[in-house]
């Protein structure tokens, strides 16, 4: 059986609110950089677009599962059938095995291709790092950490990457990009020690939720310096 | 500037020239301060202004290329730009 439901009982909801808030700011960055690319019609910007549109539906994919999952568990309570308890289990085990698929797919998509802005890759290792993602997630219904462990990896590369772009240009928003992919990065650890004790998912959820409100506060600050710089 | 500039690279430098003279500018000025060609800068012109992104005037014995509020969004929109590129190192 694949393991779904990570979250204490007292945490449900409260993670699909962090998930939330992660969506919206991936698609308000998607959204920009899809108009910048309209007008500069550069294609860093397409694929970084792409790329926060993939996380961005991989969370989405994610609030589905779990509101699927906590609905359906907490109804069947209040109505306490076994046999519909079980009908409802089984079908949405179905929505959730593949919902879950699908959200490790656009995760681990999207952070390729955000690395892919910055390391300029060829259609042969196009090729080889999709098969490597997909076989990462086949692994992962067994073992579940080892999608954290994937996503951990590609984003620590992408965060060292940001972090050298800030070493370079020494611009306070670079800093705060690295700070965020590096807070988001060390949140897959924590998601990696659930079987352990399910804290370790509530930790990642506040981890993760603190490195998308830098991430958001980032973007809010480009946006507000270019807006002053106008002014001048 | 690193590399070479993009169309809209110099849109950019032209309207911000426009705007650190006050919102009008020569044509000749904005020549020097645009780092342009005269034919170069022409064709720009004519587009900007088909654009109505500026307007062209004349003031006593002089031309003066204004900056429309059009051209101010598009401007702001690319020094937005211009941070994001930045922060993101792209």
């Amino acid at each position: 059986m694949v393991k779904v439901v990570f979250s204490p009982k007292w945490f449900w909801g409260k993670d699909i609110f962090i998930d939330a808030i992660a969506l919206l700011v991936l698609l308000s960055i998607a959204i920009f950089a899809t108009r910048y690319y309209r007008i500069k019609k550069s294609r860093n910007y397409l694929y970084l677009a792409l790329s926060f549109y993939l996380i961005a539906l991989s969370f989405f994919s994610k609030i589905l599962i779990n509101f699927t999952i906590y609905y359906q568990v907490l109804h069947t309570q209040i109505v306490g059938s076994i046999e519909y308890t079980q009908v409802i289990l089984k079908s949405s085990e179905i929505l959730a095995a593949s919902g879950l698929f699908l959200y490790r797919l656009f995760t681990l998509l999207g952070f390729f291709v955000l690395y892919s802005i910055y390391e300029k890759q060829s259609k042969a290792n196009v090729i080889l790092m999709i098969y490597f993602i997909v076989i990462s997630i086949f692994f992962s219904k067994e073992e579940y950490y080892v999608f954290y462990l994937t996503s951990f990896i590609l984003l620590g590369v992408i965060s060292n990457r940001y972090y050298q772009n800030y070493r370079k240009n020494k611009k306070k928003t670079s800093g705060m990009l690295a700070a965020s992919f590096s807070v988001i990065a060390l949140s897959q650890l924590f998601f990696m020690f659930v079987n352990f004790t399910k804290h370790f998912y509530v930790a990642g959820e506040v981890i993760q939720l603190i490195g998308y409100i830098i991430l958001l506060v980032a973007f809010v600050t480009v946006l507000k310096h270019g807006r002053e710089k106008n002014k001048g | 500037m690193e590399g070479k500039r993009t169309r809209v690279d110099i849109i950019g430098d032209m309207l911000s020239s426009i705007v650190s003279k006050g919102g009008q500018i020569k044509p000749t000025h904005l020549m020097y301060k645009s780092n342009m060609s005269h034919g170069q800068m022409k064709t720009y012109i004519d587009d900007l202004v088909q654009k109505d992104l500026v307007k062209k005037v004349k003031k006593g014995n002089f031309d003066y290329v204004i900056i429309t509020d059009k051209g101010h969004g598009l401007l702001q929109k690319l020094r937005e730009m211009k941070e994001f590129e930045n922060a993101f190192g792209l």
